[in-house]
């Protein structure tokens, strides 16, 4: 995957796209997780919910690097 | 024996104290974590080289708030604004990169679009529309003399903000969060609670007008609290979001079960009143099963499951009973009297069952399966208020950019931009009047702070740290203030004032002249928007507008004879319920106003729900044309009447009703309808209801049995 993606005449970062797609990603998790209170067997729901994002973002990140 | 007694006493005093440490606590942890985000915002803000840090850290002051999920609300919206108001910015310098006064009279227009289609909205839906406004302004403003630069200033503020809207959710969310959907779940089961004893403890007899006076009042603010407290929960916690539509069906099938039960309730007062005694205590007998069944403790965990078997119980019971009840009753008009109140309480019953039903499942932790009815609650918009509007921020924002033209004051493009996101934020709201005076002395005093900040102490300052150290003194006062109820649109202002001026950068430049000509600029702005709602006076509030919302509440009426009757019921309650709410907000309790709009809300309220319930039943039936067409006629008078009451209008409404109700008496297929119109032409000769000022003077005799 291209570091940086034009779109139009603008360089758009490609970790840009990748972040947006692991919202994606965490909303789709948040959903399944809500529809079967998966949250509730968790200590710190919110904190949690952070580090799983950073954990996706991150291996997701690591596909560019 | 003395020592005893004192160690006893002690928890009553301490109690006291105790209650304000927990609310002062709560206060500091406000504080802490909203300087936590504010200055780790502008650290990222400096480590990324943004060229305003400034604005990303104002950002952090504006969707501050003790509620995660607020935060969580608010900062979604204003990312969408923001994006929206990016996309208009190019779009208008695309226009007219080159001609100034077409470029402003077009950012003019969009401005006052948006704080036109915030008023059609409720919560943070409208502070989006406000934020698509002035983040185009903010956008093309500054690169009014050089339009090829729109894209660098879209780009920097778009990341300002997100930055900002991030740092302060990561912030909110995970360090001591404070959770809305504890709130949420307590509302609800308050109101649970309150409704079911409410129909528990008025079984046993009649319940006086004013007594639903006041219940409708609260049962509307309940209503209506909930929706606003989801609308911001489904943002903090997935639980709440996967329980969503659950808790939208749980309160339309209790704004449903409300309005049956104030509707039987009326029935009963006025069989009391025109001395069907008789009838009245046959329908209270029958209705005696439901109060046993909620005469049961409910109180956390599984309970509101008990309930549910219990009035499966009671209808039975309920349905064995009306057979004996109705023979007793001597003459043919008792007897169909009877059976309209008792159609009505086995809607009721049904509707109860079904609110008793969702909330027992919300109360599960494990959602049933299955999909559930999808509904939605829509509130009731104002297309002319939106006008006004518009128009008010359009002209602010003309007169201002007129002046800063005819002037070439440098600083006039502070005070636009001032004056733009000040009207937006004023526009929505209750008193904006008052609202703006606060801000502007808070704004006033907020920069008189920044100058001693800036000028006396950062200059001694070296480094972030030190900085931090620096201002953050001064800006817990703000924040401090925004918690005390008396002073929070002074806080408010005062910290938006402070952060604004004090333009944060990387490098600091400490130029006073410039500090006090931006300064007078703000100020400028300030006071213009404020101008702006002396001048075009906020429809908010006045007589005018009143009389428009009760007019609506009173087409509400036509609404229900009229409309397409798919998902009609829930939209006739939601509608209701929030053109009621707006009202009641605007009204002050116990006038005369306020008492003449709750009769009026009271009938609508009945009539309408009974004319959609008729629909729905002709819909489902096969009736003779000739009885369609009459009853058909009776609900468009009805419509007529309550668009526009006078004497003629309700003479033809309750005519056409007794009329269609002689029809629909011929037939026996038309018993369910027979039913609805008894308990509207019931509902049109009360005379103690707000519609007697329209009835002829005495009561002419066998009027009233005319039809039976």
């Amino acid at each position: 995957m291209p570091r940086e993606i034009v779109f139009g005449d603008a360089l758009i970062p490609g970790l840009l796209v990748l972040f947006v797609l692991s919202l994606v990603v965490l909303w789709l998790i948040d959903w399944v997780a809500g529809r079967f209170g998966l949250y509730r067997l968790v200590w710190h729901p919110s904190l949690f919910r952070l580090a799983l994002f950073v954990c996706v973002f991150g291996s997701l990140a690591l596909l560019l690097f | 024996m003395s020592a005893n007694e004192a160690s006893e006493a002690l928890p009553t005093p301490r109690k006291p104290v105790v209650n304000s440490l927990t609310e002062e606590a709560g206060i500091w942890l406000f504080v802490i974590k909203t300087l936590l985000a504010y200055y780790l915002t502008g650290w990222i803000a400096m480590r990324l080289a943004l060229p305003q840090p400034s604005s990303a850290m104002l950002t952090t002051i504006i969707v501050a708030n003790r509620q995660s999920g607020m935060v969580l609300a608010k900062s979604f919206y204003r990312g969408i604004g923001t994006l929206a108001g990016a996309a208009a910015a190019f779009l208008i310098v695309g226009l007219f990169p080159q001609q100034r006064e077409p470029f402003l009279i077009a950012l003019s227009l969009w401005v006052g679009l948006c704080a036109g289609g915030a008023t059609l909205y409720r919560n943070f839906k409208s502070y989006g529309f406000v934020l698509a406004g002035y983040t185009a302004a903010i956008i093309a403003i500054p690169v009014i003399g050089n339009p090829p630069d729109v894209f660098d200033s879209a780009v920097a503020r778009i990341s300002e903000v997100l930055l900002g809207l991030l740092v302060s959710g990561v912030v909110n969310d995970t360090v001591f969060p404070s959770r809305m959907r504890d709130v949420l779940r307590r509302t609800a089961r308050a109101q649970f609670a309150h409704f079911i004893g409410f129909v528990q403890r008025s079984a046993g007899g009649n319940v006086a007008r004013d007594a639903i006076q006041n219940m409708h009042l609260r049962f509307v603010r309940d209503a209506v609290t909930l929706e606003d407290l989801r609308s911001s929960v489904v943002f903090e916690d997935a639980d709440a979001h996967a329980r969503s539509g659950h808790m939208l069906l749980l309160n339309q099938r209790f704004m449903a079960a409300s309005t049956s039960f104030q509707s039987l309730h009326h029935l009963i007062n006025r069989l009391q009143r025109s001395g069907q005694d008789v009838v009245a205590q046959a329908l209270l007998e029958l209705y005696a099963p439901i109060g046993t069944a909620l005469d049961t403790p409910i109180e956390g965990g599984a309970a509101m499951r008990v309930l549910l078997p219990r009035l499966v119980t009671a209808r039975q019971t309920m349905d064995a009973l009306a057979p004996a009840l109705r023979d007793r009753l001597g003459s043919d008009t008792q007897a169909s009297d009877f059976d309209t109140g008792a159609s009505l309480l086995s809607r009721f019953a049904g509707e109860l069952h079904a609110y008793v039903d969702t909330a027992a499942a919300l109360q599960s932790p494990a959602l049933p399966a299955g999909s559930i009815e999808r509904v939605r609650f829509t509130y009731g918009v104002d297309f002319r208020d939106a006008g006004l509007a518009t128009l008010r921020t359009t002209l602010t924002m003309l007169a201002l950019a007129a002046f800063w033209i005819g002037s070439e004051w440098p600083m006039g493009a502070s005070a636009m931009l001032i004056a733009t996101v000040f009207a937006g934020l004023f526009a929505t709201r209750q008193n904006p009047t008052q609202a703006a005076g606060a801000l502007a002395g808070g704004y006033a005093i907020g920069m008189s702070a920044a100058f001693v900040c800036l000028f006396f102490v950062l200059t001694r300052m070296d480094g972030y740290t030190l900085f931090v150290a620096g201002s953050a003194p001064f800006l817990a006062v703000g924040l401090l203030m925004m918690m005390w109820p008396s002073v929070a649109g002074l806080g408010l202002g005062y910290s938006m004032g402070f952060v604004y001026i004090l333009t944060v950068k990387n490098t600091m430049v400490f130029d006073p002249v410039n500090f006090i000509n931006e300064a007078v600029a703000q100020v400028v702005g300030v006071s213009a928007s404020a101008i702006a709602f002396i001048v075009v006076p906020p429809a908010i509030g006045s007589r005018w507008l009143r009389r428009r919302q009760l007019e609506r509440l009173r087409r509400q009426v036509g609404l229900a004879a009229k409309a397409p009757l798919p998902g009609l019921r829930h939209r006739f309650e939601s509608v209701n319920h929030d053109l009621f709410s707006q009202i009641v907000a605007q009204t002050e309790l116990g006038s005369n106003d306020s008492r003449s709009l709750l009769a009026w809300a009271l009938a609508v309220h009945e009539t309408g729900r009974a004319l959609i319930e008729l629909r729905n039943d002709m819909m489902n039936g096969q009736l003779p044309s000739d009885l369609s067409r009459l009853i058909d006629r009776a609900v468009e008078a009805l419509a007529r009447f309550y668009e526009g009451p006078d004497a003629a209008t309700y003479l033809s409404a309750r005519d056409t009703v007794s009329s269609a109700i002689v029809a629909a008496s011929a037939h026996v297929s038309a018993r369910p309808l027979l039913d609805h119109l008894q308990l509207i032409r019931l509902g049109l000769l009360d005379r103690d209801s707000v519609l007697a000022d329209y009835m002829p003077a005495a009561p002419m005799a066998g009027e009233i049995d005319h039809a039976s």
